[in-house]
This record gives structure tokens, sequence and C-alpha cells, in this order.
């Protein structure tokens, strides 16, 4: 499904990320933890596509298919959905509106019919419901005087809505109270599937307690330094990431 | 007769035109010494330093206005009571007249006291020969809009002037478009009064072609408990400026004044206004918002001043704008002069480029960038637009802001 091949990232002449291996099979939940500074948002943003983020050398490919050269609206299109770590207030932009220029924008580059208006607010509605944001929050402009877990809910609406076929969730869990990362397992575990595939980074083992991974990877310096099953999350949150800081 | 010192080719033929004419009155004729001491107002002028008329006029051809066929308007859809100016020249709609509302053609003000000092206002009293005149009556809520069609066709200048006044406890709308394709100038002064208690809303839309050169001058005195609404979108011209001068000389009134400038090419957009409080407790709340890409220039100059009689005024402005090409200007000059003690006034003024986060953003979720930057766009001027309360002309405004985006 995703597979990253030896991938090379500089940022402003730095070279962030060194070599990253990473393959995350179809209809798996991978994670990857790691260290401040370790490159996880440089790697999410290069495979999202972001200006500056630009592969020196190396692949990512989605089923088989290299992305480097796609566009962040192309790649969105094929289904890669990134849930972002600090996520945008957009004044002025209408949520509503938005969410379904996006989701069309989407079906249309895939030659699919575009979602009606009808079909469009019964469906937000049900997902709404489903990550805890009310239908007032809908009708606010993007994200505009939201709280921070009012964000990450509205990241999940859009997860939800989109049903991609490759979601990256950049530290979704941080600032989260219980009941918010609850509803993101939730999320998370109602769209696994055969099909799709989640790479979830963050700092911490707790959201893995809703979201059971297939295999955990030890992001350090760049690099993959040491993968393995859920047991290893467990064993991070005891003994830290030094041992892994030292290694890089 | 008045004599200007070396005039342009453009200033003598002003000067031929004024001299040629019979039957001016004293006040004409002091007008016109006026401004032929203030003359075009150029760079060097403080207040005109962005918007230069004496350059563009020095290469204007002072010729005569053509005809040309008028294209429908977009806000004919609000079944306007429609008068058009056609280069200067006043056309009355041609339907019965309207109870409560008394309109007609009538001579022009002799003399504006507070735009004395204004070279333009100075020489459209000069040379205006003919008014716009409308009064509604007390207490009327006209709720039909008036629509008041500004329509440059050609070369050479045209003068006008409207007045207006809006009578205790009355209401009305005027839309006023300025358009046409021709390179000529034109001047309107617009001079009117909202009496005690009465409600005056005014939407502008300049969307003239890429030659002409306009001045507008809407010069404002509210009475007691009045309320003044303005609110424009401009897509610029060659060179146009318009001014919105509102004084409040009663307790108690307040005015809301707002601009939003979308300019491409090589067209200029100017909106200065001039606020002036002599009385307690009035407010005013303004908002410009303005793009250029380009080389676009968006002028902004707004100015409270508030005099020592104007205790507990609340008075807020803010001013943002939007550089999409390197070529592009952005001049903003939020001006306070305040002599009373216990008042509320502030400022804000901001320049930037899109956000690219918002951008990447937008593009992650499927836009593709040409979809993500008119958004963004869209969303930086709707709030202007939003100050539109009536929906059927928030939306043909909105659809207006929609078209410029659809042109680049």
């Amino acid at each position: 499904m995703l597979k990253i091949d030896n991938l090379h990232v500089a940022v402003s002449g730095a070279e962030i990320l060194k070599g990253l291996s990473l393959e995350v099979p179809k209809g798996e939940v991978h994670a990857i933890m790691g260290p401040n500074g370790s490159g996880k948002s440089t790697l999410s943003y290069t495979v999202a596509g972001r200006d500056g983020y630009d592969a020196t050398s190396g692949d990512v490919t989605l089923d088989d298919e290299s992305v480097l050269d796609l566009s962040p609206d192309e790649r969105a299109a094929k289904g890669l959905f990134l849930s972002f770590q600090h996520p945008m207030e957009i004044p002025g932009v209408q949520t509503m509106n938005f969410i379904r220029t996006a989701m069309n924008a989407q079906r249309k580059a895939r030659g699919e019919e575009e979602v009606s208006a009808a079909d469009f607010i019964r469906l937000i509605r049900e997902k709404a419901k489903l990550v805890g944001l009310d239908d007032a929050k809908l009708k606010r402009q993007f994200n505009v005087g939201f709280s921070g877990g009012e964000k990450k809910r509205m990241e999940m609406l859009q997860m939800a809505m989109f049903e991609p076929r490759f979601a990256i969730m950049d530290e979704t869990d941080s600032g989260l109270d219980i009941d918010a990362l609850k509803m993101v397992g939730e999320v998370v575990n109602a769209l696994r599937g055969p099909d799709r595939g989640f790479l979830v980074i963050t700092h911490y083992q707790r959201l893995l307690d809703y979201i059971k991974p297939d295999a955990v990877h030890v992001l350090a310096g760049g690099r993959i330094v040491k993968s393995g099953g859920p047991e290893l999350a467990v064993e991070l949150e005891k003994s830290g990431y030094e041992q892994f800081i030292e290694a890089a | 007769m008045s004599a200007l010192a070396n005039p342009s080719p453009f200033e003598a033929a002003l000067e031929a035109d004024f001299n040629a004419r019979s039957g001016t009155s004293e006040a004409q004729a002091a007008a016109f010494d006026r401004f032929a001491k203030l003359r075009l107002p150029n760079r060097r002028v403080e207040g005109w330093k962005w918007t230069d008329f004496n350059a563009a006029l020095r290469s204007a051809e002072p010729g005569d206005a053509a005809e040309a066929d008028i294209k429908p308007s977009p806000f004919s859809a609000l079944d306007p009571l429609e008068f058009r100016i056609v280069n200067g020249r006043i056309e009355l709609p041609d339907e019965p007249v309207s109870e409560g509302l008394r309109y007609g053609v009538v001579n022009p003000v002799a003399t504006i006291p507070d735009l004395e000092d204004h070279p333009i206002a100075s020489l459209n009293v000069a040379l205006a020969r003919k008014a716009l005149g409308f009064e509604v009556s007390d207490d009327v809520a006209f709720d039909r809009p008036v629509l008041i069609r500004h329509i440059n066709t050609g070369g050479g200048f045209s003068f006008a002037q409207t007045m207006m006044r809006i009578s205790p406890g009355a209401r009305l709308r005027l839309i006023e478009t300025y358009e046409g394709e021709g390179a000529g100038f034109y001047s309107h002064l617009f001079h009117m009064v909202v009496r005690d208690g009465a409600d005056f809303r005014r939407a502008v839309c300049q969307d003239m072609g890429e030659g002409g050169i306009v001045n507008s001058i809407c010069a404002a005195k509210l009475d007691k408990q009045a309320k003044f609404y303005s609110t424009g979108l401009s897509t610029g011209s060659r060179l146009s400026r318009h001014e919105c001068h509102v004084h409040f000389w009663a307790p108690g009134s307040s005015a809301s004044i707002n601009s939003a400038a979308l300019v491409a090419g090589e067209r200029h957009s100017d909106f200065t206004t001039d606020t002036q409080f002599r009385a307690e407790g009035c407010a005013v709340s303004q908002l410009h918002k303005g793009v250029a890409k380009d080389r676009g220039r968006n002028v902004f100059q707004g100015k409270f001043h508030v005099f020592r009689e104007a205790q507990k005024t609340d008075a807020k402005m803010a001013a943002n704008a939007l550089i999409l090409s390197d070529g592009a200007e952005a001049n903003h000059k939020p001006e306070l002069e305040i002599y009373a003690d216990d008042v509320e006034c502030a400022h804000g003024s901001t320049v930037g480029a899109l956000d690219e986060d918002a951008l990447f953003y937008l593009r992650q979720r499927g836009l593709n960038e040409n979809e993500a930057r008119a958004l963004l766009i869209e969303a930086f001027v709707g709030e202007v637009v939003e100050k539109f309360e009536d929906e059927a002309l928030r939306n043909i405004f909105a659809s207006l802001v929609d078209k410029w985006l659809e042109q680049q």
C-alpha cells in the first residue's frame, strides 16, 4: 500500500530524513513514535506534498504508484489524507461549503459523480455526531475560535467524510482528553478495512490503547531505527527514546 | 474670467469649457477660482500622493464623449428605480412618480463649505450643469432600491451632482454603479443629509473599464440618531477614487463605512474617507479589504477627526491588504486626530501575502492551487461583502467577486 523507500528529504538546506524506509501493507495500521525533532512532521509533509519538503532521493509509492511528482491535491484525489498536527483556522471560509467543495474536487479528479447537497448534509450530520461536533460548529467559519480538541475533531470529521485510502495522522492525540482519544479510536476503527491503511504518528502510547497498531516503528535521527509489534510502544513508554537518540 | 498659469492640455480644456459658458453664477466663478489655485491634484499634494489625477489626465484626450451601448446591470434583478447619468447627462426613470420619494433634475449646489479646499469638488461645483435631486418624505421607509448608474462611455470630461435629503424617520436604500468602457474623466459630487432618526444604506460598485478616470465624493451630514451605511466594491479602473466624507453634527448617530478593492493589471482603486465627529456619542465602524495583483494599486486613506465636543465617540477602523504579485501595491494611511479625552478610537492596518499554511491545508483536502487561492481571496473579501444585510444584494456582490476571481 504505502511504501517509503530510502527517502532523503532536505528542508531549507538541512537534511532531516536520512534514508527512511517503511512499508504499510493494505489493511494495516502502523504507528511511528519518536523524540522531538526526529523528522515525524517532515515525513508527513513530504508524503502529502508540501512545498519546500522535497525528496532529494528515494521514493514514496501508494499502491505501487510514485506520488512524489504529484501536487498535494492530486495526492489527495488518490486517497491520501493528512490529519494535521496543528489544523488551520481559516477565517471567512464556511465549513460546510469548504468540505463539500473539497469532497467534490476529489471526486471530480477521480472521474466520480459529485455528491448532491442533500446527500452531503445527511452524511456530514452523521459523521459530525460520530466525532462529537454539534451542528452549530459546522455552520461556523472553518475552525475559527475552536479549541484545540475541536480542531482535532474537525480533522477526524473530514477523514470520516473523505474515507481516504491511506491516512497519516500527525499527532492527532496531542492536546486531547480521554473522551476525545476514544473518539479518535472509534473513527479509525470504523474506517479500518482490508483496502485502507493508516500511519499514526504519536509521542505517547496512550492513543494506541484505542487503536491497536499492527506494527510500531521508532523514528530517530531521520531514519527508522527499530520496528516491532504493539509491545514496542509499551516498552518505549517505560524506557524513553534516549537509547535511540544515541543509536541514531 | 479666470486664468490658469501654465495649464496642462486637460486643464486648458476645462478652462476653455468654463469660459465658453454663459450665465455662470458668482458662486461657480468663485469655485473655478478656487480650482485655479488648487489645480488638478498631483502626487506632491498630501492626500493625493498615491492617486495622481494630474498625471493621469495629462495624457487623456480632452475629446467628446462617444455614445455606446449600455449593458444590462446585474442590479436590475432587484427591480430598482433606475436613474442613469450618462457622461454627465441625467436620465430619469420612465415611470410614475413614487409615493414618499420626490426626485427630479435640479440646479447643482453652489457651494459645499466643508469641501472648499478640495480641488475636484471645486471643479465640480464650477462645471456641473445639473444635479439629480431626491427627497424621501418624513417617516417613509422607501424599500424599493434606488439605482444610480454612472456610465462613462467616451473621452472628454463630465460632471454631475446628486443631492439627497432623507427626512426625519425615513429610510432609503441606494445602489450606485460606476461603469462603462470610456476613457474620459468623470466627477460626481453627492451631497446629502440624513435627518433625525433616518436610515440610509448605500452600496457602491466601481466596475469601469480600464480607461476610466473617476472621482466620486459622497459628503453626508448626519443629524440626531441617524444611521448611515456605505459599502463599496471596486475592481478599479485607470484611476478611480471614491471618497466618503461623513460629518456627525448631532449626538447618537452611527455609521458603517466599508470597502473592498480587487485590482489586477494596471488598475487603480482608491477609497478615501474623512469622518468628522462634532457631537457626543456617535459611533463608526470601518473596514477595508484590498487585493492587488499584477501591477494593480490599492489605496486606502481613512481619517477620524474627533473634535473636543465629541465625547463618548466610538470609532474603529481596520484596513487589511493582500498582495498577490511582486509588482502590486497596497498603500494605507489610517489617521486619527483626536481632541476629546473620553473616546474609544482604534485603527489597525495589515499588509501580507496569502497564507502558505492555509493554501497547503486546502490543497491537501483536494483543491487545486487556483481553487485554493480563489477560496482564500473570496474569504478575505467576504468580510466586506457580508456587510450587506440584504441577501439579494449581498449575492450580487458575491457574484461580482466570483466573476473577478474567474477572470484571474
